[in-house]
């Protein structure tokens, strides 16, 4: 799934790309959601043990409507406006990989099988969580939740991803909300991380901004592109002994993925035969998104409690207390995101003044002080 | 080097505890002029901007312009260990990491140093215009802090509006609602009791309640509050700390949602 190895190779390079955020100073930020990837978070965590998971009378899996209704009434309740961004028909070049995917799960439910059998505990639990899949019924139902409680959602032509970028970098929304570090690779301008996280884990939201991301890495968005390419993504198959950190070093050194291809040892690294790259970064560069006003209609209307009530309680055996509770909290809700920001009155300017603290050691450039073992967010405090 | 020897001490202290709740580090910048502080909260709702006057210190030094990183958490435990009455002086040297807080007792019989590690803290500093403002309402901080108080007991927003008549503060929440008006009033035995309204034109803006009693912590500092409204502007709440200075405190007001939001309903 994403990048492999992004983060690593983010924190170790542009620690100055990622910022630490609180989940409550996103009030009245429009922010898009990658839906299928949260959804599957969701079977995987949601009222899950072993093999049980939570199931309405006809025995129906609920865990994702569960964690769909109470996650976005928390993004709600910090006053956010979210949008649900669903996957369409994958891209042909991720067939592949959703292959390799598929006959995972086909080796997991033959293991989860046996484990069943043998009555290990771990290996259920182990196994289970790998049986998981996303089927078009939990979309349906989680859009038609989606809509009921008054959130927009946007059905895109194809990756999910890739339309989330584009209603970012068309400033539609003002950031994207994923695990998946593929946001990045396509262009979503501010990438969120952890923003979905139970709020019981206390895991601080991670902000990355792709224009210092560039800045720091002093990388062109084509070669950032190629680099994420090389490091290994959904798309096609990197060059074996090549990971983020070799990978990053030939693109400085040489500029692009055709240069790197003329001017390495081919002895040492194996090309693989018909190497798609070249689709895979027009996937990344031109992805197949909707751009236009009509299709991406976001609105944020009140919710339709009798609705709700209907398709959680009556349809999918939800508390009708705990519902309605609910729902006066989405009501509520609504009132919060109105909050001004400063930055709509004032604009930044450079402070003059010098800090007292010296450098570490002089000629130290920032650079090289990040290639040591800064950790992500904590790079900021020193001593 | 930086030096600032400060008799009236307690001032600081008053300062520290009045903006520490509201914003976890800041830089403080010191230059020629003064000693000051620009700093938001991490929502970057509320912003504080500090000025205390090189000429209100009984010695000041400082030799370029720089800026100190600190934690306002811990700056206030080491000035909370200081006496009310003592004199306090602020030192650095230039290239270290820390600052030296030392409180002398006005007899001279006891001198306590007390060091802080200084940090990086890479900090939006907001450029904020001049503007005139639409009403300007001065008023004594203790009434101001008592409704703030009052209001956020009823209601979670404060409406103020300001109209010939006089201000009015309101709110409304679960329980009910509450108003309270205050009129133009010169006619008192002190000055700093008075209220006094100056406007241009009627405005009403409405401000989180929360904000607002964060910043009348800063009471103690002076017996009078001004606030300043604009309908484009965040509001001003500003306390004059004695001669030598002021704290301002700058809240974006709450906005009205876009009508269009509300015209659809949802469609299943």
């Amino acid at each position: 799934m994403g990048i492999k190895g992004l983060t690593k190779l983010l924190a170790d390079n542009a620690p100055k790309a990622m910022k630490e955020q609180k989940f409550e100073s996103y009030f009245g930020r429009k922010i898009a959601i990658d839906a299928s990837m949260s959804i599957y978070q969701f079977l995987i965590v949601v009222g899950r043990a072993g093999t049980e998971m939570l199931t309405n009378e006809a025995g129906e899996v609920t865990s994702h409507l569960q964690g769909m209704f109470s996650r976005t009434i928390r993004l709600l309740e910090a006053g956010m406006k979210p949008v649900y961004v669903f996957d369409g028909k994958p891209p042909d070049l991720k067939k592949q990989e959703l292959a390799k995917r598929y006959s995972k799960r086909v080796d997991a439910t033959e293991d989860l099988a046996e484990a069943v059998e043998a009555g290990n505990k771990e290996d259920i639990e182990k196994f289970s969580k790998r049986t998981v899949k996303v089927t078009k019924q939990h979309n349906d139902d989680c859009k038609r939740l989606l809509r009921l409680m008054g959130v927009p959602v946007v059905e895109a032509p194809s990756e999910a991803e890739a339309q989330c970028a584009a209603l970012c970098k068309s400033g539609k929304v003002y950031a994207v909300a994923s695990e998946d570090m593929d946001s990045l690779t396509f262009g979503a301008s501010k990438f969120l991380r952890h923003l979905m996280d139970p709020s019981s884990r206390k895991i601080p939201v991670m902000e990355f901004e792709v224009a210092k991301i560039l800045e720091e890495l002093n990388l062109s968005m084509d070669q950032f592109i190629d680099l994420c390419i090389l490091s290994g993504c959904d798309y096609c198959e990197s060059i074996r002994g090549i990971g983020g950190q070799t990978a990053l070093k030939l693109i400085r050194q040489h500029g692009s993925i055709e240069d790197i291809l003329e001017n390495i040892n081919k002895d040492r690294y194996q090309i693989p035969e018909d190497w798609p790259y070249q689709e895979a970064r027009k996937l990344f560069k031109e992805p197949e998104v909707f751009t236009d006003e009509e299709q991406v209609e976001l609105k944020w209307t009140p919710p339709d409690e009798e609705g709700l009530i209907t398709f959680l309680v009556n349809e999918n055996g939800f508390n009708s207390d705990r519902v309605t509770k609910a729902i006066e909290k989405i009501k509520a809700a609504k009132n919060k995101s109105s909050q001004g920001r400063l930055e709509s009155f004032f604009k930044p300017v450079a402070n003059t003044s010098a800090p007292i603290k010296r450098k570490e050691t002089p000629g130290n450039t920032p650079k090289e002080t990040a290639n040591k073992k800064t950790k992500a967010g904590g790079g900021r405090k020193k001593k | 080097m930086l030096e600032l020897r400060l008799v009236q001490g307690s001032l600081i202290k008053k300062v520290l505890e009045s903006i520490k709740d509201l914003v976890n580090d800041a830089n403080f910048d010191c230059s020629a002029t003064g000693f000051s502080l620009q700093a938001m909260d991490s929502s970057h709702v509320a912003l504080v901007a500090l000025l205390l006057r090189s000429e209100g210190f009984e010695h000041y030094r400082c030799d370029r312009n720089i800026s100190m990183g600190m934690n306002l958490g811990n700056m206030s435990k080491m000035l909370k260990c200081a006496g009310n009455d003592d004199i306090i002086t602020i030192k650095a040297d230039d290239g270290s990491d820390t600052v030296t807080f030392m409180f002398e007792s006005p007899t001279q019989d006891k001198i306590a140093d007390f060091e802080m590690k200084l940090m990086d803290i890479d900090s939006e500093h907001l450029g904020i215009p001049e503007a005139e403002y639409q009403a300007i309402v001065r008023m004594p901080s203790a009434e101001f802090a008592r409704i703030c108080r009052d209001l956020a007991s009823i209601g979670d927003t404060v409406v103020i509006s300001v109209t010939k008549e006089g201000v009015k503060f309101s709110t409304r929440g679960d329980i009910g609602t509450a108003n309270i008006v205050l009129r133009q009033n010169t006619t008192v035995d002190k000055p700093e009791e008075a209220t006094i309204i100056e406007m241009t034109e009627p405005v009403s803006l409405t401000f989180a309640l929360r904000y607002m009693n964060s910043f009348t912590k800063a009471t103690p500092l002076s017996s009078t509050v001004t606030i300043s409204l604009s309908t484009e502007l965040p509001v001003v709440v500003e306390y004059k700390i004695a001669e030598m200075g002021y704290i301002r405190f700058y809240l974006a007001p709450k906005i009205e949602e876009d009508e269009d939001e509300h015209e659809t309903k949802p469609q299943v």
